[in-house]
């Protein structure tokens, strides 16, 4: 419990930092909010640097910080000058987007890549695990954009069976039943899901088949199949268990994707979630909303490594006692 | 390769070539039928269907005073109106050029310094209210208030003031006469509901609900917009009814999601084909090209400013030099490489469809000789390697450009190749787009590769090139300056008729093109996708979107979703 409360508080000064070095280095940057509209000759710098004053953007870095700090303070993350609405309000409608693209592609991948895994574990050195890790080291190198225009093309262009892009069909009828909507929703979550449990699945297979060799090569596991279990009962028992927590970490690690999104599938997939957010706020130096979106990110990333730990000190012991010892010499 | 040996520079870069067959399709394309054309079937033209853009963004705010994006700017158009708009001819000296929008008629007051407008009696906000002159001061008043912060508040200056003569004229004084002062009163301001407004804060109209659901008068209503999704208008009924039930924008940031959505019928319309896609939609017997006359022009700028000094730039403060290197490029192949037959050279700090444009003007020939001899004359030598310097010094320079913009991106490749010849190093200084705005409004590079999107109105030019522009805070930032092009500028901007403002606009094209304070490289085109059942009208150089409300579908020729939209 003290460790958990000590890796809460750690957590916090991470945001903090995080938030604070992503206000400064954002406006460190060449460029500002107003610079995507300077090839029109009738917007003067003079207009932009008017607009930059009635965003609270003038002023020193300091001055722009301690605005920032007390905004915050009152709960508001500040204003999106690249979509006009409130930081929150942007995040807040990207974010159940990214959410539930995320979670299905991350639930999807990781029980796909650990059956994979084992399975090549389980059928080590036959056709199969030479097959299967083809096809999992092609997938886990496979660049994202690339593989995202492939899906894209196979799947709406060339065979016409999913939408092109989007969340949904901007032409359904507003009095369309809850089933039509929900199907629709399907519809267009296919392909980016697909893209994304590929990439996943990957590399959380490879994880798996190398954590479950050296667990099936460990003298308990030998122990356990001369005592009598069944070479099925040992595999998923003694190894698979114990095999699960580099699994369980690569999970912890990609828990921020389920906030932050992936930023080249939902950018080739028009998908309006938190990635497409993060990268449209970044190229358009919309400061308040970049700092919003690596907050949120970093709240995630922190939850995430904190719910790791968590688990995998339920998993193994060993990790726990590991950590205790470390937190009493320390004191 | 020798300085003058010369290899057409779009063998060096691979790029997809147009087949001969096409190019003749293509000028066929081109002649877009005019509103009054009758459909291509003989089927009924009745109201109905829905145009689906496939759009590359989605508007920063609909409040027409602050909007900037390109895609805000389409919506607004459709959903607001102006007191009048300019016809296809782009003449902004005087009335003759323009068509009655939200006015029906309009008279001069006999000095010329007051235009009373006769708003339409019918007009209604799609709320149901009547459309009043009230409603046309009020949407003055707004766009000149400082607090505002409008873009077009400098070009209203000549505005003194509008007034209501009643509900029904809205008289619009003038400081002085000029013969662009009917395009002020008309163009720069899209008319604003008082009733909605009158209350909303003006230094925050930004976060105004408004900004989101906006009230027009125009031909289509606003109905929904999902952010980052898609957003839908809707035909109102009066007074005049579009042609089409509604309009729906879908978003794709990536290019290939936005062209595929058109290529699948998903889409109707996409408006930045690249020239490698051209080919491909001409084989889609679902899709037509539209190739219509655009306002845009890139060019390779000189500072002749040192950034480090503030001194004339030892390089490009030298006009031979900056001749010279004019001289050695071969625009027209550069063109050529990048966007095939999909843009033209650029001739000056215009284009084509503008009505200042002066497309017979003779431009600085590319010569590699004269080029070589001019940078002799210079005092720049060729070294050993071949490579100029003068006092020990090398003629080298870094061209900054964006990374965003792939044709600059390309350009910069075979500017690199083509100024090698002549014996300069040129470096390539790629930028995000906002690192690129920075170093360019800072005033930080020695070359810029960059683009203007002009808006049709008169004084385009003198925003980016005149002398008054290359102050601290102005749009000209390679700082050129020349007393004797802006007064031909002025005076093609005071002058009284089209034809001698002509000519002092091109007398200004003349002085600045042998100036050379740019290389002016290319017009590109619209290049648009739209699919094959769509009757479509004569498109505005300066908005092709303008006459959407024009367009029709044949009724044998509607779709599922044609319908859809009716029963809506």
């Amino acid at each position: 419990m003290r460790t958990l409360i000590q890796r809460v508080w750690q957590g916090i000064v991470v945001v903090a930092i995080v938030a604070t070095a992503t206000f400064i280095l954002v406006r460190l940057a060449p460029g500002d909010p107003f610079a995507m509209a300077f090839e029109n000759p009738g917007l003067t710098p003079a207009l932009r640097a008017h607009w930059r004053a009635a965003y609270g953007l003038d002023g020193s870095i300091g001055e722009q910080y301690v605005r920032w700090i007390a905004n915050l303070l009152r709960g508001d993350l500040g204003w999106s000058v690249s979509t006009s609405q409130p930081v929150a309000q942007a995040i807040g409608s990207a974010l159940p987007n990214t959410l539930l693209l995320m979670s299905v592609a991350l639930v999807l991948g990781f029980a796909i890549g650990m059956i994979l895994g084992a399975v090549q574990a389980a059928r080590h050195n036959h056709p199969a695990d030479h097959a299967l890790g083809t096809l999992t080291l092609i997938g886990s190198a496979l660049p994202d954009f690339w593989l995202a225009l492939v899906v894209l093309l196979a799947g709406a262009y060339w065979w016409r069976l999913f939408p092109v892009g989007g969340a949904t069909d901007p032409l359904m009828p507003l009095t369309a039943s809850v089933l039509s909507v929900a199907l629709d929703r399907a519809k267009h979550l296919v392909l980016p899901v697909l893209t994304l449990v590929i990439l996943i699945a990957a590399t959380v297979a490879r994880q798996q088949r190398a954590a479950l060799l050296e667990r099936l090569g460990a003298d308990w596991v030998r122990t356990a199949t001369a005592k009598g279990l069944s070479p099925m009962r040992a595999f998923r028992r003694h190894a698979w268990r114990t095999a699960l927590g580099p699994v369980v970490s690569l999970g912890g690690l990609a828990l921020p994707a389920l906030v932050g999104g992936a930023v080249f599938v939902e950018r080739v997939f028009a998908w309006p979630g938190m990635g497409r957010l993060a990268a449209g706020a970044i190229s358009s130096r919309d400061y308040h909303l970049v700092v919003g979106c690596v907050m949120v990110g970093s709240v995630v990333v922190v939850l995430g490594s904190i719910l790791a730990d968590v688990l995998a000190q339920r998993l193994d012991p060993r990790t726990a006692q590991a950590d205790a010892d470390m937190s009493r010499s320390a004191a | 390769m020798t300085a003058t040996s010369h290899t057409p520079l779009h063998t060096l870069i691979p790029m997809p070539r147009l087949r001969p067959v096409y190019l003749t399709l293509l000028l066929t394309l081109t002649a877009c039928p005019g509103p009054k054309d009758a459909p291509r079937s003989g089927a009924s033209t009745a109201t109905g269907g829905t145009l689906v853009i496939s759009a590359p963004g989605e508007p920063d705010n609909l409040m027409p005073p602050i909007t900037t994006a390109t895609a805000g700017q389409q919506v607004e158009e459709l959903v607001f109106q102006r007191l009048a708009s300019i016809g296809p001819g782009l003449n902004t000296v005087g009335d003759a050029g323009f068509i009655p929008d939200l006015a029906r008629h309009w008279s001069w007051a006999s000095d010329s310094l007051s235009i009373a407008f006769q708003l339409d009696s019918a007009a209604r906000w799609h709320d149901g209210k009547p459309v009043r002159a009230a409603d046309v001061v009020f949407s003055f008043a707004l766009y000149k208030d400082p607090k505002t912060a409008a873009a077009a508040a400098a070009e209203l200056a000549n505005i003194d003031s509008v007034t209501a003569r009643d509900s029904l004229t809205a008289v619009v004084w003038f400081r002085r006469r000029t013969p662009g002062q009917f395009f002020d009163a008309a163009m720069l301001v899209l008319v604003l509901p008082s009733h909605l407004l009158m209350t909303v804060d003006r230094s925050t109209l930004a976060s105004a609900p408004f900004a989101r659901a906006p009230v027009g008068s125009g031909p289509f209503r606003f109905v929904k917009w999902v952010s980052s999704q898609s957003l839908e208008l809707a035909a109102d009924t009066a007074p005049r009814r579009a042609q089409l039930d509604r309009v729906v924008f879908t978003v794709a940031p990536d290019p290939v999601t936005a062209y595929t959505r058109v290529a699948t019928g998903e889409a109707d319309l996409f408006e930045s084909v690249r020239p490698d896609k051209v080919a491909e939609v001409m084989s889609n017997k679902q899709l037509r090209l539209l190739i219509a006359p655009a306002l845009d022009y890139n060019y390779v700028g000189f500072n002749l400013v040192d950034p480090a000094t503030g001194k004339p730039h030892p390089i490009f403060g030298d006009r031979r030099v900056r001749r010279a290197l004019t001289m050695a490029i071969d625009r027209r192949s550069i063109v050529a490489n990048i966007y095939d037959t999909l843009a033209v050279p650029a001739r000056g700090p215009f284009t084509s469809a503008q009505a200042s444009a002066d497309t017979a003007i003779a431009v600085l020939p590319y010569s590699v000789d004269s080029a070589n001899a001019l940078l002799d004359a210079a005092g720049w030598k060729r070294g050993p390697d071949s490579l100029r310097r003068k006092n020990g010094k090398l003629l080298t320079f870094g061209m900054l450009l964006p990374t965003s913009s792939t044709p600059r991106v390309r350009a910069a490749v075979l500017l690199q190749e083509q100024f090698r010849r002549v014996g300069v190093d040129a470096k390539i200084e790629s930028s995000d787009i906002g690192g690129f705005v920075g170093r360019m409004t800072a005033r930080r590079f020695d070359v810029v590769i960059g683009a203007w999107s002009q808006d049709g109105g008169p004084a385009n030019a003198r925003d980016a090139w005149s002398s008054a522009a290359a102050a601290k805070g102005g749009n000209n930032f390679g700082a050129y300056r020349s007393a004797a092009f802006d007064t031909q500028l002025d005076s093609a901007l005071a002058a009284r008729s089209p034809a001698a403002s002509h000519a002092h606009f091109a007398a200004a094209w003349r002085i600045i093109i042998d100036d050379a304070p740019a290389i002016w490289l290319a017009e590109p085109r619209h290049v648009m996708a739209i699919n094959s059942r769509f009757v479509t009208t004569g498109m505005r150089p300066d908005a092709w979107w303008a006459g959407i409300a024009h367009w029709s579908i044949p009724s044998d020729k509607r779709i599922a979703r044609d319908v859809a939209g009716a029963a809506r």
